[in-house]
């Protein structure tokens, strides 16, 4: 079984990313792979749900950090929800969560979406 | 003090699928070690960015070369060198601006960064050709 997949859900207008496993520099360009098809496909709302996601490296947050300006220069954003404790306490190390906005869960970062005009 | 000689050491071939193992024996070796779980996490992630920045960095993804990872522990705490050649590390030694990274659409340069965070010294030395990243935490006191 390979320690990282990742799979999306289209809900409304938002895409729902769900990456499970081990996230590292090893299988990053699989992470980026899907972030960069949702902004070529114009999905410029992305919600990566981390439920599954048990590890993460500053290769996977990386490429949050290089995309998320281009989706918000066109109106979207790159939400994050559902983190457990290991995953969020490495994204607080570098200082994302006071950037990036985490929601507790799926539903609640959609309708983040929903309010923006 | 560390003893001179470390404790264990395991040498790798520098490819990104040797991480997992990377980090898999450093949690071993720092439960051993009696760090907390948390604690135990956080250092195998400082040592996953140090070879990730090796292998990217100081070798350029060329994936013929060699790590060495060298574990010394102590009753304080547990010093890590990472052992490789390749080109001598770059340090910027300026605190990063992420919102400034982010503008800029940056995909790289947390992993010091986040070494830095975990560990309580990271130290790079270059002698004779030959690279090292010497990490140490300590045991936190009660």
């Amino acid at each position: 079984m390979k320690n990282f997949q990742i799979r999306t859900k289209i809900n409304g207008t938002v895409a729902v990313l769900y990456p499970r496993g081990h996230l590292d520099a090893h299988n990053v360009a699989r992470f980026e792979k899907e972030i960069v098809k949702q902004i070529r496909e114009k999905n410029y709302k992305i919600v990566i749900n981390g439920k599954e996601l048990n590890y993460i490296t500053s290769a996977g947050m990386g490429i949050i950090m290089g995309y998320i300006d281009e989706v918000r220069e066109k109106s979207g954003d790159i939400k994050l929800c559902n983190m457990n404790q290991r995953v969020y306490e490495t994204f607080d190390l570098v200082g994302f969560t006071k950037i990036y906005d985490f929601v507790s869960d799926e539903q609640a970062a959609i309708e983040k979406f929903d309010h923006v005009h | 003090m560390f003893t001179k000689t470390p404790d264990f050491a395991v040498t790798f071939p520098s490819q990104t699928n040797m991480l997992k193992m990377a980090v898999d024996l450093t949690l071993h070796i720092t439960t051993l070690s009696q760090f907390s779980p948390t604690d135990s996490q956080k250092v195998a992630l400082a040592i996953d960015e140090a070879v990730t920045n090796v292998i990217k960095h100081s070798y350029q993804n060329q994936s013929d070369k060699e790590i060495t990872i060298e574990y010394y522990l102590n009753a304080d705490g547990i010093k890590i060198k990472i052992i490789y050649t390749g080109l001598p590390p770059i340090l910027v030694d300026e605190e990063i601006n992420l919102k400034k990274m982010i503008k800029n659409k940056r995909k790289g340069g947390l992993g010091v960064r986040i070494m830095k965070k975990i560990m309580d010294s990271v130290e790079y030395k270059t002698v004779n050709g030959v690279n090292s990243c010497e990490m140490i935490k300590w045991q936190k006191t009660v």
